[in-house]
């Protein structure tokens, strides 16, 4: 007789052994499975939507260095600005939040619904966007205003002051508004007009960005044209660069730059998403560097590919400038913010 | 004691009888469940949730049709009208234009026409179809997702076994009625 066909009886434990195993198994590959599946057929797919060249990033390139990070207070961060002293703000949840050296919270603003951007004046007076309009506070969190809602479909997603004005850049109406220091509306900028020269704003998604330069200009971005612009303070359009490409050097997708910063010397940082990126470019536009590449970002890239059941028009980065010349990265997805030097 | 009712003898008329039975109602299950699944096949039919799809390859390759059932459809009211269309374009394309080697779409299936600056209007040619979803991969990752795929029931054949829904990575096959045999976009994907 062969014993093999005839094995020795299972003891109870065994038996309840074995069945936790084939549980554990089963369970394992009905999680994994579909995701596996869908790994193994784009492995061998013809048709594959191929990026992973673009999704590594030349070393070379990259001239920033991380030298700290830390996480934003709050979930849904959006925007992220230098105040005096440069001191950081962050517009995460329904706050604004001054963070200290190394990340620690300082002032902590309450707004009356989700922040969306923020920009802190030389005195310190505090101006944050929210969907439809524009809050004020002094320097020690008091409210002192919260101005008008403009017409149409507002959707503010950029500020910046100078000394006498705010600009709002509103992605719902595709205009930036230019009020004065009371909120009173001065002008509006950026819209087209064929006579003038204007281009027009094209926003497909809500990103529209307004920093004001050390040259006088406003730089905003106009996601839809690939492009940053510039405009004097009376709306003249001054220029344009940037090139419709997934290669380093341009910006990707339907609709990049999402976000900018401006560096001390006048030179224009760019965020991307789709492609999570930052880089610098001249003011001319002359591609500089990589602050820091796609694959810096691997789990903001996983939800903007819609790898994730993270909302993946979310998935962006914004950053600022301080006046040593870093510069701060906040990650959607993370909620991160990374300091970056550049390397000596 | 009772005497049980097992110890009763079947007759062999009784067995036949019984036997008769048995079959006759084995027989009309099986007539009725034919007819139910011949009733469900007319009334459903194949269709894919955009919302689950994976945009793999396979309704381009596993359709028991020569050419794949499965097309891309476009939901122009989520386009962003792009200059450039990530569903379109190669990802580093020479220019943004049709000619053949900007273009994503193996079979150049995809029709691209001007609107006005900046934006162009995009429209499948469901003749050159295949199915293949390179284009829903990349309107998906970089835009809105209006560019998705669905059974064009012009063509299925209504197989009782899709075999497109075997493969599927996604689970993302199912049936849906009839008169509701589309699973359209109408808000954004993400």
């Amino acid at each position: 007789m062969n014993p093999t066909l005839y094995p020795r009886p299972l003891s109870r434990r065994e038996f309840a052994g074995q069945v936790a195993r084939g549980a554990l198994l089963a369970g394992a590959a009905l999680v994994a499975g579909p995701a596996a599946l869908a790994a193994q057929s784009g492995q061998n797919n013809p048709f594959a939507y191929d990026l992973s060249r673009l999704s590594q990033t030349d070393s070379k390139l990259v001239r920033y260095e991380e030298t700290g990070r830390f996480r934003c207070p709050h979930a849904e961060p959006r925007r992220v600005a230098v105040g005096p002293g440069d001191a950081l703000f962050v517009a995460a949840g329904n706050y604004v939040t001054a963070l200290g050296a190394g990340g620690a919270s300082g002032l902590e603003i309450a707004l009356s619904g989700p922040a969306r951007c923020v920009a802190v004046a030389k005195d310190g007076t505090i101006y944050a966007g929210l969907r439809d309009h524009v809050e004020v506070f002094d320097a020690k969190g008091q409210r002192r205003a919260a101005w008008e809602t403009p017409g149409g479909k507002p959707w503010f997603t950029g500020l910046a002051v100078g000394e006498n004005d705010v600009f709002a850049a509103d992605a719902g109406n595709r205009v930036l508004f230019r009020f004065d220091r009371s909120g009173k509306l001065v002008r509006r900028l950026g819209e087209k007009n064929k006579e003038r020269g204007v281009p027009g704003f094209i926003v497909p998604s809500p990103y529209l960005d307004v920093e004001l330069g050390p040259d006088g200009l406003l730089h905003v971005n106009n996601p839809g044209r690939h492009r940053v612009e510039a405009y004097t303070f009376d709306g003249d359009f001054e220029g344009g660069w940037g090139k419709p490409t997934a290669a380093i050097d341009g910006f990707c997708g339907c609709c990049n730059p999402i976000g900018l910063a401006v560096l001390p010397e006048g030179r224009i940082v760019t965020c991307e998403k789709g492609l999570p990126r930052v880089k610098v470019y001249g003011a001319q536009g002359e591609f500089d560097s990589v602050v820091a590449g796609t694959d810096a970002f691997p789990e903001n890239a996983k939800v903007g590919a819609g790898e994730t059941r993270g909302d993946s028009t979310l998935a962006g980065l914004d950053a600022a400038a301080d006046s040593q010349g870093r510069i701060y990265i906040l990650d959607f997805v993370t909620g991160d913010i990374r300091v970056m030097k550049r390397k000596a | 004691m009772n005497p049980s009712p097992r110890s009763e003898a079947v007759t062999r008329r009784q067995f036949f009888r019984n036997g008769a039975r048995l079959a006759a109602v084995t027989g009309l299950g099986t007539l009725a469940g034919v007819l139910t699944g011949h009733s469900q096949a007319k009334t459903t039919v194949w269709q894919i949730d955009p919302a689950k799809c994976l945009r793999c390859d396979r309704c381009a390759t596993h359709c028991v049709l020569e050419q794949s059932a499965v097309k891309c459809v476009h939901a122009h009211a989520l386009c962003g009208y792009c200059q450039l269309c990530t569903g379109y374009f190669n990802p580093e394309p020479n220019d943004l234009t049709t000619a053949a080697e900007n273009q994503l779409c193996p079979t150049a299936a995809i029709q691209r026409t001007f609107v006005e600056d900046p934006y162009y209007e995009y429209n499948i040619d469901e003749k050159l179809c295949i199915g293949c979803a390179k284009c829903v991969e990349g309107c998906n990752r970089f835009g809105n997702g209006s560019l998705f795929l669905q059974v064009r029931h012009d063509r299925c054949v209504n197989c009782n076994e899709c075999s497109i829904a075997i493969g599927c990575p996604g689970d993302a096959f199912r049936r849906v009625p009839v008169d509701q045999p589309y699973l359209l976009k109408t808000t954004h994907a993400h």
